[in-house]
């Protein structure tokens, strides 16, 4: 073969080579968008039904399905490209609050606070949709939502993933639609906003170089961390998701069990006596343990389970375990 | 130009001997053929079947050429195939990498890592033409390291495994490259007239020049980095690049040197490199006002 010859061919094949590639990785497409359920799911006030996020092909929605598992129901939809996450029913189960998010055309991304009424189905926007609100959590006596909203969803190095910054709790009234803000925190990174049970205060997660649970009294906006005392896998306390109880007295939140073969964290339920702050373990699924709920009239929580958790999609199902972490099963859920 | 002609240029085609060495090469091989030619005739065969005898008994110019070329040049130009196939074999792997286990394929990166193999590559099939100009082989080579330095980078990002083994292949890569580079620096200077003794410490000195190279090169990629990071994409990023660019243009001189004056040259090799280094640390810290 001349040289010209070999030079050609190669040539030839390499682009060859590039194409084919190029269109194998092109063909494959983008992915399709995640199918499958939302990270958290609420239970109803009369512990009957369990409301959560389904997403199919990238679609999300809001629906709500029997505990003990059964066919699922549409409450309502996303706006085309929207996300919905974090719904939570109202006291008297009349009302489910979720949010609703996106990105604008410059990439931004945004989320608004929606309410609807189960009983007429209207859906309304609590929040314009300036910035970017994360979750809600309804007052006990049901007549406002407190909700997270954050200023900026930045990365503050390249390297670092983009996620919301700079949160603040506000406080909407329901009737009148006046809002006020709670705190002036600009925090790091807030989430799981919950009140106590006469209402005087919200609790939330904190992170400030390491995880913190505070008590805000509303009163007089006085606040208290909590430190969990048990036995966790990592010396830095992880408080992920906790969760109030329906008195009180305890909060559930997960935290790292051990470390797996393959040096990812395995996260399980953990249980704390906000009175003696001894922690409890009450799960032991061995796989990613999140977003744990209290039954509002029994000894059991809902939480979800991650199998997909370190990979690239999650894998989420629902689980009632009772809170000595004797009985646990999956709530089967029939989408429409 | 007659049939021995002819034969003695395809021969010389296999080869990378620059200029003056092919100047020489061609006419010992003529003189050596015409010789034997002139035998032939005397012995009363045609010019016509005298050349064709030389050359048969010649043997293939393609098989003469390579033999030619491994004795002056051993194993180079093998390993020029080599990397060039390694570097685009990278590019294949990771790219179905990306397709089917991260699943975002960038079509961008693919074309550097084939381009980077394929110009490799091309190098080592014309070699005739490319391997003459043993500086430019270089800038070539150490290209590749660079970005496959910055592949390396890239790799951390990924799953335990997965970055051990693409790491573990990457720095075989680069070793590659950077062997090359130094035998070919070696070579481009013609050693036949030193003492053992002095071409030890003329293959020390050249190693320990290249290592400044890839000192320089490290640490330009680093802060480059750490630029991208704290300041975002800019054009001024581009800065901390300089003292790669200096460093290349040097050792353009530098090659020459580290033959004739090896210990000298371990001392200016040292001395440029950190001017550059310096220099576009000055310029930042001009430019910036220092870091906040």
């Amino acid at each position: 073969m001349s040289l010209t010859m070999k030079n050609i061919s190669f040539i030839v094949g390499m682009i060859l080579l590039f194409l084919i590639l190029w269109g194998t990785g092109y063909l494959e497409g983008d992915p399709e968008g995640y199918t499958g359920f939302g990270e958290t799911a609420d239970i109803s006030p009369d512990d009957e039904e369990i409301v959560f996020i389904y997403e199919h092909e990238g679609e999300s929605a809001v629906y709500t399905a029997p505990v003990n598992g059964g066919n699922a129901e549409l409450v309502a939809g996303a706006s085309e490209g929207n996300s919905l996450l974090n719904p939570t029913f109202s006291p008297d189960g009349g009302k489910i609050a979720y949010v609703e998010q996106w990105e604008d055309d410059d990439e931004q991304q945004l989320g608004k606070l929606m309410l609807i009424d189960r009983a007429d189905g209207k859906i309304k926007e609590m929040t314009g949709g300036e910035g970017l609100v994360t979750e809600a959590a309804f007052s006990p006596d049901g007549q406002s939502l407190f909700f997270l909203e954050a200023g900026v969803h930045t990365n503050y190095s390249p390297i670092a993933s983009e996620r919301p910054h700079e949160f603040d709790i506000y406080r909407i009234d329901l009737d009148t639609e006046e809002m006020a803000q709670i705190t002036e925190k600009a925090a790091y990174d807030m989430s799981d906003l919950d009140l106590i049970p006469d209402g005087e205060a919200l609790m939330y997660r904190n992170f400030d170089e390491t995880d913190q649970l505070v008590f805000h009294n509303l009163e007089d906006g006085s606040e208290t961390t909590v430190i969990p005392m048990g036995d966790f896998a990592v010396d830095e306390p992880i408080i992920s998701s906790p969760a109030l109880s329906p008195d009180g007295e305890y909060v559930a939140f997960s935290d790292v069990a051990r470390t797996n073969e393959n040096g990812t964290y395995i996260y399980e339920g953990y249980r704390m006596d906000l009175e003696t702050k001894q922690v409890e373990q009450i799960t032991s699924f061995g796989e990613h343990v999140t977003s744990p709920v209290f039954f509002n009239n029994q000894d059991k929580l809902i939480v979800t389970v991650d199998k997909g958790f370190a990979t690239l999609e999650p894998d989420y199902s629902y689980w009632v375990i009772s809170t000595d972490g004797e009985e646990r099963q999956r709530i089967q859920i029939e989408i429409p | 130009m007659n049939r021995i002609e002819k034969h003695v240029e395809e021969v010389l085609k296999q080869t990378q001997s620059p200029d003056g060495e092919r100047e020489e090469l061609r006419e010992e091989l003529l003189s050596h053929l015409n010789e034997a030619k002139s035998n032939y005739i005397s012995a009363g065969l045609s010019e016509k079947q005298a050349e064709k005898k030389v050359i048969a008994a010649f043997g293939d110019s393609h098989i003469v050429g390579q033999e030619l070329q491994e004795s002056m040049y051993p194993f180079q130009r093998g390993l020029l195939y080599l990397i060039g196939i390694v570097t685009i074999l990278f590019g294949a792997i990771f790219y179905i990498n990306l397709i089917f286990v991260m699943h975002e394929p960038t079509p961008v990166w693919l074309t550097v890592q084939l381009l980077s193999g394929s110009v490799v590559t091309l190098a080592a099939i014309n070699i005739a033409f490319v391997g003459r100009y043993f500086y430019l082989l270089n800038v070539l080579l150490i290209i590749n390291i660079i970005w496959n330095g910055i592949n390396l980078a890239l790799m951390q990002s990924l799953s335990q495994l997965q970055a051990m083994l693409f790491s573990i292949y990457l720095l075989i890569l680069i070793g590659l490259n950077f062997l090359f580079v130094f035998r070919n620096s070696y070579y481009s200077a013609n050693q036949t007239d030193n003492k053992q003794q002095k071409q030890g410490f003329v293959k020390f000195s050249y190693i320990m020049n290249l290592l400044y190279g890839m000192i320089i090169i490290f640490l330009s990629l680093f802060f480059l980095w750490s630029f991208l990071v704290f300041t975002g994409i800019s054009i001024q990023a581009l800065i901390t690049l300089i003292p790669i660019l200096i460093w290349l243009i040097f050792y353009k001189f530098q090659m020459k040197l580290i033959a004739r004056k090896p210990a000298l040259s371990l001392a200016t090799g040292l001395l440029v490199s950190a001017l550059a280094i310096m220099l576009s640390f000055a310029i930042l810290r001009f430019s910036f006002g220092g870091i906040e």
